[in-house]
């Protein structure tokens, strides 16, 4: 019973750290409307933003190092628009999807180059956590929680009470609407950006945190997220976290029946079993 | 030919169409006018398929069609243009006009290996029915040019001959003069009446008054969703409820 | 001599590799990024069944087959989707393929791979030295172009690619789309799982880390590269990045340069796809078609 227990928590953990990347993920999907094909590499690039600062020559203790990390993930992102979705912002669909595949790969090949293909970790040892009501939860683990909710409240008060917020909004509606009407889209553009990468850095970090660090984690956590995504309900913050802690449950219940081999691949068979149920909110039309 | 009864459709909290009953008889050209937001281009989708209604019935041919795909819509004979023109941009003219034509024997894969000699004397039909037809609409000179290279009103005229080339029973045209130069207008009106000779029916959503006067034969007038008059066309000019819902209040 | 006719067949097998993405992205229009999966199944079910002297045409037969129904599979539930979102089931679908190729070491031995796979036997002829695996591929290439050319050039290529270019349009014009899709789909996957089939023969040895998103990447890049949407764009495109790839292989470079240029070599795979896409997403080939303005 325990044991169960124990998954559930982990299970909510994971989910926290998923409701992050798909917030990221949703998050441009609204304001640009496309899917990142790139953002798992966003995750994953931040994670080792942080440990290639926590390492030789800078050793850097993790609270310090933490801003600059995330500096260089915002870097990133904005880095990604400029030079690779805003040259393609009025091209066909297709286009702009290779370029960001191709993107992913880039970025995941340039992680292996810098720091090889092998697990990393960022050299925690496993303390013992405190045991409450039977389940072991450590102060790594509670970091996680707190951080995630911090951010999830974040994101909801910028989103849906600031006034950038509104014209990022108004963006994700209609562009062109929002630009003759005189609201700034590229600092919204942008400003959604910084947030995403945000996300996706302190997604990256905290995972890397829970788990190590490889440079292919980019491509299964894009998965996730947007299964995540799908789940709560695309362009919908709430619907991210929740879709996330689905997921987060569903990864850590179902290795309890399931080998441990297919973990990864639960994410996606929660995405097809939506689709063959078929919410008719998946069915659009290609533009 | 098309009954549609109690047909409604609602949008979140708008209702897009209310309650709508309205006939349309074989021989005719009827008009469907009304304000913008009334609902015209929306009661077009309900009876292609492209939503589905809320409630109400569709009948086309004694055939209930409501709620079907649109291609099986189609396929009863029941062709659309559309109010900003969905050519193939990156197809030639005549690549256009030949995919119109429905059941094509080389459409389906068993056959293109089975039944090789069919499929070569359709197409060589259907060939010269397109280049007929692209004739007709004044587009010879450019029948091997991607679409996309066409102007706005070569492309419009485009896609009423894919129409044609379809053999509908039924067409229905949404807004086929919108942002046209009024020679052109006159031509695509000799078009239609040409074939509405040939038996075709038309269904036409219009802003032009002058082209509904010109070529209907009845005209339904829509407002906020719902049928508020119908009648002949000079009729309708005069009916006081037209001119109200027009003036807007 | 050797390393020539080498360079042939990879760059044959790629070309019908190529040509399957082609059909699905080129002409119809789907966003396919996990193609590597039907090559992967067509591999492996080929090998598992010559490793247990299933006859070669039947084996053939069979990898085919099965390549043809995961495609059917897999698009049934996804294909309704909007193109992102088809691209992405896809993608997680060519990483799911190859977590089956790794976990199920009862059938697949798992990393361990698939060692001396044999050479086909086609109706009493041993295709095993060099020259005749290249007349084997050429021969199933060939077969390959022909195939697709007559369905490509056919009413029924012109409705799929009528479906890349509206499919409202398409729809509206009484043409089923979801099933156009799916037919294109089935058989884009099975000739993939051909591709797959002659790859895994050649190398006689196969294991889950041969088909990743690499193979995917590479794939796309030479159908975009070379120009999709035409006949002989992956053609072309093969021949340029098979070269490329395979010659690299051949430079006898030091041992230590080699965790470093793989990545690299991908990298330059990655960035070409952006530039590709940015500068001239048409690719060397372009599709036939006046290209002047016509005004009025």
């Amino acid at each position: 019973m325990d044991f169960l227990f124990q998954s559930i928590l982990n299970g909510i953990l994971a989910g926290c750290i998923y409701a992050l990347f798909a917030m990221g993920l949703t998050l441009i999907y609204g304001v640009l409307n496309f899917v990142n094909f790139a953002h798992g590499e966003l995750i994953m690039w931040g994670a080792y933003f942080l440990y290639f600062l926590m390492g030789k020559p800078f050793g850097l203790p993790l609270p310090i190092a933490l801003i600059p990390a995330l500096f260089l993930t915002i870097l990133l992102g904005i880095g990604m628009d400029r030079f690779v979705f805003k040259p393609l912002r009025t091209a066909n669909r297709l286009t702009l999807l290779i370029a960001a595949l191709g993107l992913s790969f880039l970025l995941r090949n340039g992680a292996q180059f810098l720091w090889g293909a092998e697990l990393r970790t960022y050299g925690f040892e496993i303390k013992r956590g405190l045991r409450i009501l039977g389940i072991s939860i450590t102060l790594n683990q509670v970091a996680i929680i707190l951080t995630s909710i911090v951010c999830i409240v974040f994101v909801y008060l910028l989103f849906h009470r600031s006034r950038l917020g509104k014209s990022m909004r108004a963006v994700s509606d209609n562009l062109e609407l929002a630009r003759v009407v005189g609201i700034d889209s590229k600092h919204a553009i942008q400003f959604a950006w910084v947030i995403a990468s945000v996300l996706a850095g302190v997604g990256g970090i905290l995972l890397a945190l829970d788990t190590n660090l490889q440079p292919g984690m980019g491509l299964i956590n894009l998965v996730k997220a947007f299964a995540a995504t799908l789940l709560g309900g695309v362009g919908n913050i709430w619907g991210a976290l929740l879709g996330g802690i689905v997921i987060g449950l569903a990864e850590n219940l179902g290795v309890l029946v399931i080998s441990p081999g297919y973990k990864d691949a639960i994410a996606f068979g929660i995405m097809v079993l939506m689709l063959l149920i078929r919410p008719s909110a998946l069915l659009g039309r290609q533009e | 030919m098309l009954e549609i009864k109690g047909l409604s459709k609602s949008f979140g909290g708008i209702h897009a169409v209310s309650n709508c009953s309205l006939g349309l008889k074989d021989y005719v050209i009827t008009g469907l006018i009304g304000p913008n937001g009334s609902g015209k281009t929306t009661l077009f989708n309900l009876i292609t398929g492209s939503i589905p209604p809320d409630k109400g019935e569709i009948y086309f041919k004694g055939n209930r069609i409501d709620g079907h795909l649109p291609y099986k819509v189609a396929q009863h004979g029941i062709i659309r243009t559309f109010q900003l023109t969905r050519i193939f941009p990156k197809m030639t003219v005549l690549e256009n006009m030949l995919l119109a034509p429905l059941h094509q024997t080389g459409e389906i894969l068993w056959s293109l290996w089975v039944k090789r000699r069919r499929i070569r004397d359709e197409e060589k039909a259907y060939r010269e029915r397109a280049l007929g037809l692209i004739e007709t609409v004044g587009l010879s000179h450019l029948k091997d040019q991607f679409a996309e290279n066409l102007s706005y009103g070569q492309q419009k005229l485009l896609e009423l001959g894919r129409a044609f080339m379809a053999d509908p029973k039924m067409i229905l045209l949404d807004e086929p003069t919108a942002g046209i130069n009024p020679s052109l207008i006159r031509k695509i009106m000799k078009l239609i009446l040409k074939m509405k000779e040939s038996g075709k029916v038309f269904f036409i959503i219009e802003h032009n008054m002058g082209v509904i006067i010109e070529l209907c034969d009845w005209v339904f007038v829509l407002d906020n969703g719902e049928k508020i008059a119908e009648g002949k066309p000079k009729e309708i000019q005069n009916d006081p409820r037209v001119i109200e819902a027009y003036l807007g209040v | 001599m050797d390393l020539f006719l080498h360079l042939c067949v990879m760059i044959i097998i790629y070309i019908i590799f190529a040509m399957s993405l082609n059909l699905e992205v080129g002409y119809t229009g789907l966003f396919n990024f996990g193609h590597v999966a039907f090559f992967g199944i067509g591999a492996y079910t080929s090998a598992l069944l010559t490793l247990q002297q299933v006859p070669f045409e039947l084996s053939l037969f069979i990898a085919l087959a099965m390549a043809g129904l995961w495609g059917f599979l897999l698009s049934i539930p996804s294909l309704r989707l909007r193109g992102d979102y088809f691209g992405i089931v896809t993608l997680g679908f060519g990483e799911i393929i190859r977590m089956v190729f790794q976990n199920e070491v009862w059938l697949t031995r798992g990393p361990m791979g698939l060692p001396g796979i044999p050479k086909p036997i086609l109706f009493s002829y041993r295709f095993a030295t060099l020259p005749q695996y290249l007349l084997l591929t050429l021969g199933f290439a060939a077969l390959t172009f022909l195939i697709l050319r007559i369905i490509l050039r056919s009413p029924f290529g012109r409705v799929l690619r009528a479906i890349r270019e509206d499919e409202v349009a398409a729809e509206a014009l009484g043409k089923n789309v979801f099933f156009f899709r799916i037919k294109s789909f089935v058989i884009g996957s099975l000739f993939a799982g051909l591709a797959g089939t002659l790859w895994g023969h050649y190398t006689t040895f196969i294991s889950p880390g041969d088909f990743t998103l690499l193979e995917t990447i590479l794939v796309l890049l030479i159908v975009v590269l070379g120009g999709k949407g035409t006949e002989w764009g992956p053609v072309l495109g093969a021949f340029v990045l098979i070269f490329f790839q395979e010659s690299l292989r051949f430079l006898r470079l030091p041992a230590e340069w080699t965790r470093y240029l793989a990545p690299l070599q991908q990298m330059i795979f990655g960035g070409l796809l952006i530039v590709l896409m940015i500068f001239r997403p048409e690719g060397l080939l372009k599709e036939k078609g006046r290209g002047s303005n016509a005004g009025n």
